[in-house]
């Protein structure tokens, strides 16, 4: 067994008096695919947030494949190969959706600035390359008729998509969901649960915020549950599905 | 110590109108979020109207007055209704600040339209002769001043602490979000603030225009005492702009009178940008966290221009035949020369589009760069005889170093606050083009600057100009074009909507901002140069503040974030007054009313919008002749 791809050790957080996330640690194994869920109001983003770097973390850190994230810049641990979406979709408005995908591989484009100006021939090739991967990814989720269209004007459930398309474009090593399937239709849900398969099969470590459950039992190797910030139960999906306090946890989140 | 005396209340008067106009800007600010430019404008506006019921009209003085000031107020109301109030519901803060650029520049236009640009001066209210207290000489007009700004102080105090008005304001500022659904009507608060402001501004006109000269672009020198009283002073409470416009008035006196009114000027943009760095939430402000700006959340949307593919590279090939085929048409030897000006100015806007359309960064100094490229390499030119390529270098050189030195310091300012920083900027290059006599030639000018020259080539004709330039353009406009159509661009893009998504992808946001900055610079520099070199001389008014303004009408006229949009922009503004010279007189206020009526209307500018409606055409006729199913095949 390989090192683990990501490792979150004690992670704190607290909004003034709001205990976001408090004293949260686990690990995802490489190449897996991991679901983190629990109620609404949990901490789920916020952690996301504290391994990324866009909050500081009042304790804890992460690590990425053993090196440690903290004090690292968001864009410096994406440039690692650790990936995020965002819960609202963040699809630049102003740029198509193929722009929008192809700005997702900014951190592998070896020819920069200077050359694209000079529009020097391999920095054109390069660029016709990443278009023709960018255009099959989005043909992959079956956007492929919407590249030219502006992002934003797609409904909420595709501009999800495209932003996994962004994600993947960098072809990361680890990518970080927040409820990517949020607004898709059950036949699309079941059809996005096969993607995830396949970037998992594709060497790509996952791990996603998720609450539909029959996509978490689906595809998730692994569970992981969060109620008010604390870390209450994880193993695989059939066993926590029967653990006594996650039942708790979302019947008790229901009841109010 | 009698002059001490004597300078500090004369500080104290000028610091009590600074006082009224930031009473006013922090009014508007603290329900909105905006810094409202036109500020000062409605202080001219005010004062050149009592003028007018005054002494035109012979009306008696206090019926005059208070005509003036119900005038101004209502006209306030009306520019508030039709622009500022609408604009506010969909309008990211950044585009409502060159908003109320635009109506301050409209509201000058109007002046000069109305008043011409000759300087006013209104009789006191109560005679010329000083008053002596204490063997100290007070003007009276000065009581007056002081009694009006402390009764207008008062009263707004009373209002804003003790009435339902000031209660439901106060609500607003805090939260609008909350104030709504609690049942206030924020766009009517903020037309109320918005009329007040006015009025008070006119009373501070009315009042201190017996002491000075006023013409129709007196309003910016208002507006920005006014701003940086309130910077310095801060928003958060009622008493910060007070005190900031007192404190600034009495320093730039003291400043005045005891080292030179050059240096006054200077003190006010040091006080300004240290503030703006080093305390955002001004220097009289408790030191606690700004309230979260709900508005911020508001997202720029926009069409689409998408110039891919072999259609529009043909129309580009087009236009630059068509483009150097104009001095074979043209004999005209005035009509050439602005066309020149009109090429030269469309460098300048193209390196603004970089910064302002594709990095979404607001500048309002790109004519600071204009400014310190033409200086330069024109005093190079002139006085040390350096050949102008080499001096146009040494321009760019000099921009790029001070371009990478703001881009540094404002690295964490945003939106509003950036903009905000970039006109202290192009203020202080203002103030330094006007006060470094002897470098610059002061408000006069630099005479005397010789012709664009290539080694031993000399471009003296408006046509070899022309030719010059036009190449120049069409390899600056490719160089751009791969820049923007590849990784560099999106990255750009990016970071123009959505700065944190921009970072989670791994774009190095603060060194792409830096990036753009730097282009915006050299392209400034560059143009500023040029023009200095085809007109042969070159004074502040040529590329200060006003300039940084009308570059930013141009590029939002043609449609930012195109590239080329920028042209239609510079050849409309500049040729029009060309071509019809009796539009001249016009021009301010025609700036002003495009830089409105684009943000307002047309955010896609014209160039954007004649794209959008070509390919409309071209698709209903596609559609027409060979339907596809696409639009039902939405997921
Ligand atoms: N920036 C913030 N400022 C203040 N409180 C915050 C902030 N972000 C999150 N919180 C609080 O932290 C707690 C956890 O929120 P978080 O968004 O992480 O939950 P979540 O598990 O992602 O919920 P959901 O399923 O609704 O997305 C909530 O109580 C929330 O109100
Ligand atoms: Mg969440």
């Amino acid at each position: 067994m390989n090192a683990p791809a990501l490792t979150v050790d004690g992670f704190v957080k607290t909004f003034g008096g709001v205990h976001a996330v408090e004293d949260v640690s686990f690990t995802v194994a490489d190449g897996s695919v991991a679901a983190l869920i629990g109620p609404n109001g949990a901490g789920k983003t916020t952690l996301f947030n504290l391994i990324t770097n866009f909050y500081p973390a009042d304790a804890g850190q992460a690590r990425f494949y053993g090196a440690s994230l903290a004090g690292l810049a968001p864009e410096k641990i994406a440039r690692l190969g650790l990936q995020r979406t965002f819960q609202t979709a963040r699809v630049f408005p102003g740029m198509t959706t193929l722009d929008n995908v192809l700005a997702g591989a900014h951190r592998r484009v070896r020819s920069h600035g200077v050359r694209q100006m000079l529009w020097l021939p391999g920095a054109r090739q390069e660029e016709r390359e990443l278009a023709a991967e960018a255009q099959a990814l989005l043909d992959l989720v079956g956007l492929s008729a919407f590249s030219a269209a502006a992002a934003t004007s797609l409904p909420m459930g595709a501009q999800k998509l495209v932003e996994v398309c962004r994600a993947l474009m960098a072809r990361p090593r680890m990518l970080l969901l927040d409820e990517p399937a949020a607004g898709l239709t059950d036949a699309e849900t079941a059809e996005f649960a096969s993607l995830l398969r396949a970037i998992r099969d594709n060497g790509i470590t996952i791990l996603v915020v998720e609450h539909n459950m029959s996509l978490v039992m689906d595809v998730a190797d692994d569970v992981i549950v969060l109620d008010l910030g604390r870390l209450i139960a994880r193993g695989a999906p059939a066993e926590v599905q029967r653990d006594a306090r996650v039942v708790e946890a979302y019947l008790g989140a229901q009841m109010e | 110590m009698d002059q001490a005396v004597q300078i500090i209340i004369g500080g104290i008067v000028q610091g009590c109108v600074f006082a009224l106009i930031a009473l006013g800007l922090s009014l508007i600010y603290r329900v909105t979020g905006i810094i409202n430019l036109a500020q000062g404008a409605f202080c001219i506006f005010g004062a050149l109207l009592g003028y007018t019921f005054q002494v035109t009209f012979n009306w008696p003085m206090p019926l005059a007055i208070l005509a003036a000031v119900a005038g101004t107020t209502v006209f306030g109301l009306v520019i508030a209704r039709t622009t500022f109030v609408p604009g506010l519901a969909y309008l990211p803060n950044s585009s409502m600040l060159m908003l109320t650029a635009g109506l301050l520049t409209f509201i000058e236009g109007l002046t000069l339209v109305l008043w011409g640009s000759q300087p006013y001066a209104t009789p006191t209210f109560s005679g010329e002769r000083p008053l002596d207290i204490f063997g100290v000489l007070v003007p009276t007009q000065g009581l007056w001043i002081a009694g009006i700004s402390a009764i207008v102080i008062l009263a707004t105090w009373f209002v804003m602490g003790r009435t339902a008005l000031g209660k439901a304001l106060a609500a607003c500022a805090e939260n609008p979000m909350a104030a709504q659904i609690m049942g206030i009507d924020v766009p009517r608060m903020t037309l109320m603030s918005y009329g007040i402001s006015a009025m008070i501004a006119a009373l501070g006109g009315i009042a201190v225009a017996p002491l000075m000269s006023f013409q129709f672009d007196t309003g910016s020198f208002f507006t920005n005492a006014g701003f940086i009283a309130v910077v310095v002073g801060g928003t958060s409470s009622f008493i910060g702009p007070v005190a900031g416009g007192l404190f600034l008035g009495v320093t730039e006196q003291l400043a005045a009178g005891y080292v030179s009114s050059l240096f006054a000027d200077g003190v006010a943009l040091g006080l300004l940008i240290i503030t703006l760095l080093w305390r955002p939430q001004g220097l009289f402000a408790p030191r606690r966290a700004r309230r979260h700006d709900v508005r911020e959340d508001v997202r720029v949307h926009r069409a689409i221009v998408d110039f891919r593919g072999h259609g529009p590279a043909l129309a580009g090939i087009a236009l630059v035949i068509a483009l150097a085929a104009i001095p074979w048409v043209i004999n005209d030897g005035g009509l050439m020369s602005s066309l020149v000006i009109t090429l030269i100015l469309f460098i300048s806007v193209l390196g603004l589009d970089v910064l302002m359309g594709y990095a979404g960064q607001v500048s309002l100094g790109q004519a600071a760069f204009m400014a310190i490229g033409g200086y330069t390499s024109a005093i190079l030119a002139t006085t040390y005889g350096v050949p102008p390529l080499a001096a146009t270098s040494a321009g760019i050189a000099l921009s790029l170093a001070c371009a990478l030195v703001l881009s540094l310091v404002t690295m964490r300012l945003r939106g509003a606050y950036l903009a905000l920083a970039t006109l202290a900027f192009g203020l202080l290059v203002d103030s330094l083009t006007v006060g470094l006599t002897d470098l610059t030639g002061g408000p006069s000018g630099l005479v005397g600057i010789p012709s664009f020259a290539i080694g031993p080539l000399v471009l003296a004709s408006p046509t070899a100009m022309y030719f010059f330039t036009l190449a120049l353009i069409v390899v600056i406009v490719l160089v751009l074009l791969g820049g923007m159509r590849s990784s560099f661009g999106r990255a750009l893009q990016a970071i123009r909507t959505d700065q944190t998504a921009a970072a989670a992808l791994g774009i190095n946001v603060p060194a792409h901002k830096m990036a753009a900055f730097a282009i915006a610079a050299v392209l400034g520099s560059l143009s500023g140069s040029l023009y200095a070199f085809d007109f042969h001389f070159l004074s502040p008014e040529m590329v200060a503040t006003p300039r940084s303004f009308e570059l930013i009408a141009m590029l939002i006229l043609g449609g930012d974030g195109t590239l080329i949009g920028g042209l239609i922009g510079a050849a409309l503004i500049t040729l029009l007054p060309t071509l019809f010279q009796p539009l001249a007189l016009y021009k301010t206020l025609a700036e002003g009313a495009i830089l409105v009526i684009v943000f307002r209307y047309l955010p896609e500018g014209l160039l954007g919008r004649g794209a959008w409606l070509v390919s409309r055409l071209a698709g209903a006729l596609m559609e027409t002749f060979a339907p596809t199913a696409a639009a039902d095949k939405l997921p």
